[in-house]
C-alpha cells in the first residue's frame, strides 16, 4: 500500500490530503485540517456582550461574517431587533467581504492553477496573461482592496471589524463617504468583468487540457439566500435536492434536527451530512438556488453560466465560474445599496440584558453561518459555531476520490493527481481557521 | 511584478496557528511589490518549502502544536531578519484560552486526535522558542505599519498612544459614575470614551493604528499593546497607572474598574506583557518594536 500526502497551498489555513491507495485502487481520501486554537472552549464566561469583538478573530478572511452572525446571536438572546438601516449596513458590509473574499479565491487562489504558475505575482509573466494586454496582477489586487475598502467603510476597519453592535450598527455612512465610494465601484466594475471575462477563457482553456470540469455525481446543495437578490444579511436556511428541487426550508434554530455532524479521528474539523446525503455549500449551492440576481451584468452572466452547465449545475469546476458572477453581483448590489440614504435614521436601539439562548444567521461567501450562544448571568456558558466548510467536508473527499480514481492507475500514478487535488480543494475554497476554529 | 523581480531581495511569511488577519492586512499593502519577492506565504504562493537565501522573514500567528514549533526552529535558521506580526505571534494572542487553566484541560482532553499535530497546552509566542529583531504589534497591524516594518522600520514612528490619532476630545468636567457598558446608542462621537464612562484602553496602548475602532465608536481594546511607557515594565504596573486614569477622569470605584480591566477583551492587551499569567519571558525592549 501506498499512502500519498498532498500539503495544501493557496488556501486559508492549515491542512494536507491524504490518500492510500493498493495495486492502483484508490482507497481512501482524507481531507486533513491540521490546526485548532480552541476558541469554543476558551469563550466560556465570556461577557456575551464581548462575542463580536472576541469571534471574529476565529479568521480574518471571514471575519465579517462572524462579527455580524455574533451580533444577530446576541441580539436574538436579548429580543432586540435592529432598525433596518442597520440591517442596510450589515448588508453592505456583508456584501464588502463576498468582493474581497471571491477575488481572493479567483484571482489570488485559483487563477494561478489555470495558467500553470505558482502565484498571482507570476501571472503576468504567462503566455495567458499576454493576451489579456493588462497586468492582471495589479488589477485583480485592485479589485480585491475594492471589498475591504467597502467594509472599512461600514466595519469601521477591514479585518475585525467594530461597526456592527449589538441592536444595530455604531453609526450610518455620509452621502460623501457614499459617493466616494460610488465612484471607485464604478470604476472598477468594467475591471472585475474584465478580470472575470479573461479568467473564465483561461477555464475554458484549462478543461480542454485536463479534459474535465470535475465531474462528480450531483448532490445536494445548502445556502441561506434566496431566488431573487440574494440576500447575505439571511434569516432562513434552505436545502435543495440533486435535481434541483427545494426541499426544505428552516430557521437557524432548526439546524440540529435537519443536519447531522460527525467528528472523525484524522481531523480537527467535523463534517455535516443532511439526511445522510453529502451536501454542498459556498458559491454554487447559491448559483444554483438563486433565478434572478436583478442586476444586469450578474444575470447576463448568469444566463451564460446556465447554458453552458444547465440547473443545477454539479461539475466541481463550477464553484469558481460562479465565484465570479457573484463578484460581479456584489459589486452591482452595493451601489445600489449606496445609492439610498444611509446617513439619516435610526442606527441603534437600546436593549436590556436577558439570559437565554441565541442563534444568529448569515450567509458568508463559503455558505450559511450559525453562531449558537447560551448566557447564563450575562456570560456565554455555551458556544458553537456552525461553519459552512464543515458542510462542505463529505462533498470534498468524495471529489477528491474522483480526482484520484482519474490518475490512480495499477502500475503508474500520474503526477497530474497533484495539480488536480489542488484544483479540487480550491474549488471548495474551505476556511480551516473556521472549520476548526 | 516586473521581469527584474529575481533580483528584488527575498522575503518569506510563515503562517503559525491564527487566523490569516495578518496576511490579508499584509496583501493590502501594495507598496511592497515592486520592492521585495514574496519567495514563501502558503496563502498565496505554492511553495512548500523555505528557500535559504531570504533576507526578511515574517512570522505570523502563535505557537499552538508541536509543527508549529518545528517549523518554527527550523525557518529562522535560514534567516538574518525575523520580524514577528500581530498580537498572536507575540502573545500567544486571543487563542491562548486566557489563564484558566481548567479550561486548557477540558480543551486538550476533548481535542487530541493521535495522528495530527500535537496540541500544545496553550497558545505560546514566537520568542518563547526562537530570538526576535522586531516586533510588529496589533490584531491586525494595519497595512501601513506594514510597510513601515518593511521599508523602513528605523525612519517609521508610530504615535506614542492611540489617544493621539483618535480625535476625541478629554474633558476635565465630564465625570461618568459607573463604566458604561456596551451600550453606545447615547455616544457623544466627539468626546473621550473614557469621559463616557467606556472601559477604552487607548490612553496605554501603542499608536500607528490611526484609532479605527474608537474612531467608529468602540473603546480601544489594546490590540496594539502597550505603549513605550509600559512595554519594558511590568503588567501590575500598568494596572496602577491606568486606575490612576480612570480616576482623574471618572467617578468609577476602583473595584468595578479592577474587576473589567480582567475582562476576555483586554487579553490582547494584557498578554502581552512579558510577565502577565505566568509568562516569565524575557522583556521586550522598545527599541524593537514598531
Amino acid at each position: 500500500m501506498t499512502t500519498l500526502t498532498f500539503p495544501l497551498s493557496r488556501i486559508e489555513g492549515h491542512a494536507r490530503v491524504v490518500m492510500e491507495e493498493e495495486n492502483g485502487k484508490l482507497l481512501t481520501a482524507q481531507f486533513q485540517a491540521v490546526e485548532l486554537r480552541g476558541f469554543r472552549n476558551f469563550v466560556v464566561g465570556t461577557p456575551a456582550e464581548q462575542m463580536p469583538v472576541i469571534v471574529p478573530r476565529i479568521c480574518g478572511v471571514c471575519s465579517t461574517a462572524h462579527h455580524v452572525a455574533s451580533v444577530k446571536a446576541v441580539e436574538k438572546v436579548f429580543e432586540v431587533t435592529p432598525p433596518p438601516l442597520a440591517c442596510q449596513i450589515r448588508e453592505i458590509l456583508l456584501l464588502g467581504q463576498l468582493i474581497q473574499n471571491q477575488a481572493t479565491s479567483l484571482f489570488i487562489f485559483t487563477m494561478p492553477d489555470r495558467v500553470g504558475v505558482e502565484s498571482l505575482f507570476d501571472m503576468d509573466e504567462s503566455e495567458a496573461a499576454r493576451k489579456a494586454q493588462f497586468s492582471i496582477a495589479q488589477q485583480a489586487l485592485r479589485v480585491r482592496k475594492l471589498g475591504t475598502d467597502i467594509i472599512s467603510l461600514a466595519g469601521g476597519q477591514f479585518i475585525h471589524p467594530v461597526k456592527a453592535h449589538i441592536g444595530g450598527v455604531t453609526g450610518g455612512i455620509s452621502r460623501e463617504a457614499a459617493d466616494k465610494m460610488l465612484e471607485d465601484l464604478r470604476r472598477m466594475l468594467p475591471v472585475a468583468c474584465e478580470l472575470f471575462n479573461a479568467y473564465w477563457d483561461m477555464s475554458v482553456a484549462m478543461k480542454e487540457r485536463i479534459g474535465t470540469w470535475g465531474d462528480d455525481e450531483p448532490t445536494y446543495y445548502i445556502s441561506s439566500t434566496m431566488s431573487l437578490k440574494p440576500k447575505l444579511n439571511s434569516g432562513h436556511m434552505r436545502v435543495l435536492s440533486p435535481d434541483g428541487e427545494e426541499k426544505e426550508h428552516f430557521t437557524p434554530e432548526e439546524f440540529e434536527k435537519r443536519l447531522e455532524f460527525t467528528q472523525t479521528e484524522y481531523s480537527y474539523a467535523g463534517q455535516t451530512s443532511y439526511q445522510g446525503h453529502i451536501l454542498r455549500a459556498n458559491s454554487l449551492a447559491r448559483i444554483n438556488i438563486t433565478s434572478a440576481f436583478q442586476t444586469p451584468l450578474a444575470d447576463s452572466y448568469l444566463e451564460r453560466f446556465r447554458a453552458s452547465f444547465g440547473s443545477p449545475a454539479h461539475a466541481i469546476l463550477c464553484f469558481d465560474l460562479c465565484r465570479g458572477i457573484e463578484l460581479v453581483y456584489a459589486i452591482e448590489r452595493v451601489m445600489e445599496l449606496l445609492a439610498d440614504n444611509l446617513e439619516h435614521g435610526e442606527t441603534e436601539v437600546g436593549y436590556t440584558p436577558r439570559d437565554g439562548i441565541g442563534y444568529g444567521l448569515v450567509e458568508a461567501p463559503r455558505g450559511p453561518l450559525i453562531h449558537r450562544y447560551v448566557v447564563e448571568n450575562g456570560l456565554i456558558t455555551d458556544a458553537q459555531f456552525i461553519i459552512p466548510t464543515v458542510h462542505n467536508m463529505k462533498a470534498i473527499e468524495r471529489a477528491l476520490m474522483v480526482a484520484g480514481n482519474r490518475y490512480i492507475h495499477p502500475g503508474t500514478i500520474n503526477l497530474e493527481l497533484e495539480k488536480a487535488v489542488g484544483r479540487v480543494v480550491r474549488a471548495f475554497d474551505p476556511c480551516i481557521s473556521c472549520a476548526t476554529q | 511584478m516586473e521581469s527584474d523581480l529575481k533580483k528584488l531581495p527575498k522575503f518569506a511569511v510563515l503562517q503559525l496557528s491564527g487566523c490569516a488577519g495578518c496576511e490579508v492586512s499584509l496583501l493590502n499593502a501594495s507598496e511592497w511589490y515592486d520592492k521585495y519577492d514574496l519567495v514563501y506565504m502558503p496563502l498565496v504562493v505554492s511553495t512548500h518549502r523555505i528557500p535559504d537565501d531570504i533576507e526578511v522573514l515574517l512570522i505570523s500567528g502563535g505557537v499552538r502544536n508541536d509543527e508549529d514549533a518545528y517549523n518554527l526552529q527550523r525557518a529562522v535558521k535560514l534567516v538574518d531578519r525575523v520580524i514577528a506580526v500581530g498580537t498572536c505571534a507575540i502573545s500567544g494572542g486571543v487563542t491562548n484560552l486566557g489563564d484558566r487553566d481548567d479550561v486548557r484541560e477540558i480543551f486538550l482532553s476533548q481535542a487530541r486526535r493521535a495522528h495530527l499535530p500535537r496540541l500544545l497546552n496553550k497558545t505560546h509566542p514566537v520568542d518563547a522558542y526562537v530570538d526576535i529583531d522586531l516586533y510588529l504589534p496589533g490584531c491586525p497591524p494595519t497595512p501601513e505599519l506594514f510597510m513601515g516594518a518593511l521599508l523602513d522600520p528605523q525612519g517609521f514612528k508610530a504615535a506614542s498612544i492611540v489617544c493621539a490619532e483618535c480625535g476625541r476630545r478629554k474633558l476635565n468636567d465630564m465625570k461618568p459614575e459607573h463604566i458604561t457598558g456596551f451600550q453606545i446608542a447615547d455616544q457623544d462621537p466627539t468626546i473621550c470614551l473614557v469621559n463616557q464612562g467606556f472601559l477604552c484602553v487607548g490612553t496605554s496602548t501603542r499608536g500607528g493604528c490611526r484609532a479605527p475602532c474608537t474612531r467608529a465608536g468602540h473603546p480601544c481594546v489594546g490590540c496594539r499593546g502597550p505603549s513605550n511607557a509600559f512595554i519594558e515594565k511590568e503588567s501590575t504596573v500598568w494596572m496602577e497607572n491606568i486606575q490612576r486614569v480612570f480616576e482623574r477622569m471618572t467617578n468609577i470605584p476602583p473595584a468595578e474598574l479592577n474587576e473589567a480591566l480582567r475582562s476576555p477583551q483586554l487579553s490582547m492587551f494584557l498578554f502581552q506583557f512579558s510577565d502577565y499569567a505566568g509568562g516569565h519571558r524575557r522583556i521586550r525592549s522598545k527599541d524593537k518594536v514598531l
